[in-house]
């Protein structure tokens, strides 16, 4: 891992960063004000979290009037996805399914078995 | 069960299978394309996940394989690509019979090799638990529409 992906992991880290990546996504763009209407947070601290996901490359910006329009943007999102998915946050999930499938596998034994 | 030495993640479930059963699913490439990636390989000890249209490939390296309790590989390898000599993670399933069924325990380590501080990882191991639940499948639903876009 390189010094960009670990600040990727890093701004993404965070859970009120993660929630304004969720409202972009949902809402296509949004600005500091419009992101501050929706979230606990006051507009500069939001300002001040679109600066990290803008130097990683997980937004990008447009002029809108005296703001700044974001958007998640697609490629760096996509790297995130397969950086998160090479951490252990997946694993409860993975291990779900290893159980389901070993188990169905198992009762069509001994069904086959009992026949 | 869930613990986290940092740097380490383990856990631990209990399966109603044998463990030659749950052995198959962890290790052969069929299962694990039903678990983890979209497609999987194996041949000769090193293995291919594949996810989207190639979106996301990574490589693995079978490290050992004991059927039907060990099985371990390397993987998240730089750029995906298998690297004798590079920093990967090492995931290990370990199968104990448990009354009819298998204990199975899993462990993945090799995160702080790997250049994550271990304030990232207790931080990355707190927003699991509080938070992961509902941005990973968010993500997980985008990457497939960007996958089949």
């Amino acid at each position: 891992m390189n010094t960009i992906d670990d600040e990727l992991w890093s701004a993404i880290g965070d859970p009120t960063r993660r929630r304004m990546l969720d409202l972009l996504l949902a809402e296509g763009a949004g600005t500091a004000t419009s992101l501050s209407a929706r979230l606990p947070v006051t507009r500069q601290a939001i300002a001040k979290h679109l600066g990290v996901l803008d130097r990683v490359g997980l937004v990008h910006s447009a002029a809108a009037g005296r703001e700044r329009r974001y958007q998640v943007d697609e490629a760096q999102l996509a790297r995130a996805v397969a950086q998160l998915a090479s951490v252990g946050s997946a694993w409860d999930a993975r291990l779900q399914r290893i159980k389901r499938i070993a188990e169905a596998i198992q009762r069509a034994n001994d069904e086959r078995q009992s026949n | 069960m869930k613990s986290m030495e940092l740097g380490t993640i383990e856990r631990e479930i209990h399966v109603d299978a044998s463990p030659e059963v749950v052995f198959d699913v962890v290790s052969r490439p069929e299962h694990i394309s039903e678990w983890w990636s979209d497609e999987a390989t194996l041949d000769d000890g090193i293995g291919e996940l594949v996810w989207g249209e190639r979106v996301d490939v990574q490589q693995f390296s079978v490290v050992t394989a004991e059927p039907p309790r060990l099985f371990a590989f390397r993987w998240a390898y730089p750029d995906g690509k298998f690297d004798a000599e590079a920093a990967a993670l090492l995931v290990t399933f370990e199968l104990t019979p448990s009354g009819t069924g298998t204990k199975l325990r899993m462990t993945e380590s090799g995160f702080r090799e790997m250049g994550w501080e271990a304030a990232k990882l207790e931080e990355m191991y707190n927003d699991h638990v509080t938070g992961w639940d509902h941005f990973v499948p968010r993500l997980g639903e985008y990457a497939g529409r960007l996958a089949s876009s």
